[in-house]
């Protein structure tokens, strides 16, 4: 018997809300707000409240797919990445870097953000580069 | 006998199998779980302002475990959410310990140490169209006519996010079918919230259950008067059947209706009149 109570970070909008995951023998139980984190002072919103449901989903990719011939098969991580690669190389050179464009994401932090524009300047060559708050 | 010394003989003395009590992680008064295993960081703990709903982790852990003995860092509000429950019967007492530590204020118990429930602020705005979080129940109904008190209770209700925030954290919410989840009842996926249908069925359901412990209002994030509605509801049950939930063990007047057909409730309308 093992309970524990984990502080975490609410992945769901970029607000940024504090959670505290109640954690019984491995397993998240249930969130619950963290009362004296200063974005949300004790508060959440229901999707907060239930942040639990989707790291316990059945329905929760836990490896990254490929689709192949019209079906998404199950691969490594190395597999996704060079694959990737090897594609966004493809259409760089067929259709130019403009061909390509990158959406980064609110609920990832700054630095990552930062880290995602080089790449979309510097590597792939092009500006095309936005975020979901503009949606 | 420092609070620490008490947990660890609770603990050592197998009197119970986990401690519920409270420590510093990143600056964060966190609750966490002391065990025989860990018991090298019981010199963390820690009695703070920060209030978590120790006994809903409880009727949790005893979901899991049926028989295990939990010991609990009691303000007064655990203890009265604890008599609640037993009373409930979602938990046994014979499996829970108590360490009891100094509290805030509420009717119940009028002195108290814990400076988190001192009077709130209320802004401008809230205090001219709503309703101010310091108001009791007696000033609420001589300050302001029934139409006034209605339109008053309608603005803060339609400020409600309808994040069920106050359900969730309620350690006297244990329904495992919750009316505001039924369909007829509460229409999944609108918003804004049915007001103030909402409201009132949760406040129906909070009569003899609140046990006034003030965590639905910090939780949530509209600046609801929660705490006053509910204390008003109870005000009703107090009146009429002469109880107040979680001040003892006896049984809620709600378990024992139908059974007791002799008990006769006096018409509300003359309460209400009557304080007037």
């Amino acid at each position: 018997m093992d309970c524990k109570f984990v502080p975490s970070v609410c992945s769901y909008c970029g607000t940024g809300c504090g959670v505290l995951f109640e954690v019984i023998d491995g397993k998240i139980n249930s969130t619950l707000p963290l009362k004296s984190y200063p974005v949300n002072q004790g508060k959440l919103c229901i999707k907060g409240w239930n942040l639990h449901e989707y790291i316990n989903s059945f329905m929760r990719l836990k490896t990254p797919l490929i689709k192949e011939k019209g079906k998404f098969q199950k691969a490594t991580w190395d597999e996704a990445i060079d694959y990737s690669a090897t594609q966004f190389q493809k259409i760089k050179q067929d259709f130019g870097p403009d061909a390509i464009g990158v959406l980064v994401s609110a609920k990832i932090t700054n630095e990552e953000n930062y880290l995602a524009q080089k790449f979309t300047r510097a590597v792939i060559g092009t500006n095309n580069v936005d975020h979901c708050a503009r949606l | 006998m420092t609070i620490i010394n008490q947990v660890e003989q609770l603990i050592t003395q197998n009197k119970v199998d986990i401690f519920l009590g409270y420590k510093a992680l990143d600056g964060h008064l966190i609750p966490h779980g002391f065990t025989r295993d860990n018991l090298d960081e019981l010199k963390d703990l820690q009695i703070g302002e920060n209030r978590y709903s120790l006994e809903k982790i409880a009727t949790h852990l005893t979901e899991k475990h049926p028989d295990i003995k939990i010991g609990i860092i009691a303000r007064d509000c655990n203890q009265r959410a604890l008599n609640l429950l037993y009373t409930w019967n979602q938990l046994n007492p014979d499996q829970i310990e108590t360490v009891n530590v100094n509290c805030c204020p509420s009717p119940i118990k009028p002195h108290g140490d814990c400076s988190y429930l001192e009077p709130k602020h209320s802004g401008a705005f809230k205090k001219e169209h709503g309703i101010d979080f310091n108001m009791d129940t007696n000033t609420l109904l001589e300050d302001y006519d029934n139409s006034e008190r209605f339109s008053r209770w309608m603005y803060e209700f339609s400020k409600c996010i309808k994040c069920y925030g106050c359900r969730n954290i309620c350690p006297v919410c244990f329904c495992t079918e919750c009316s505001l989840e039924h369909p007829s009842l509460v229409e999944p996926g609108t918003l804004p919230v049915e007001i103030p249908i909402f409201h009132l069925v949760r406040a129906t359901h909070m009569a003899g259950r609140c046990i006034d412990c003030g965590l639905c209002e910090d939780a949530c994030p509209s600046h609801i008067p929660l705490r006053l509605l509910y204390r008003e509801v109870n005000e009703i049950v107090s009146t009429v059947f002469n109880y107040s939930p979680g001040g003892g063990i006896e049984k809620s007047p709600f378990t024992i209706i139908g059974d007791k057909v002799e008990l006769k409730p006096k018409p509300m309308d003359d309460q209400i009149q009557g304080k007037k």
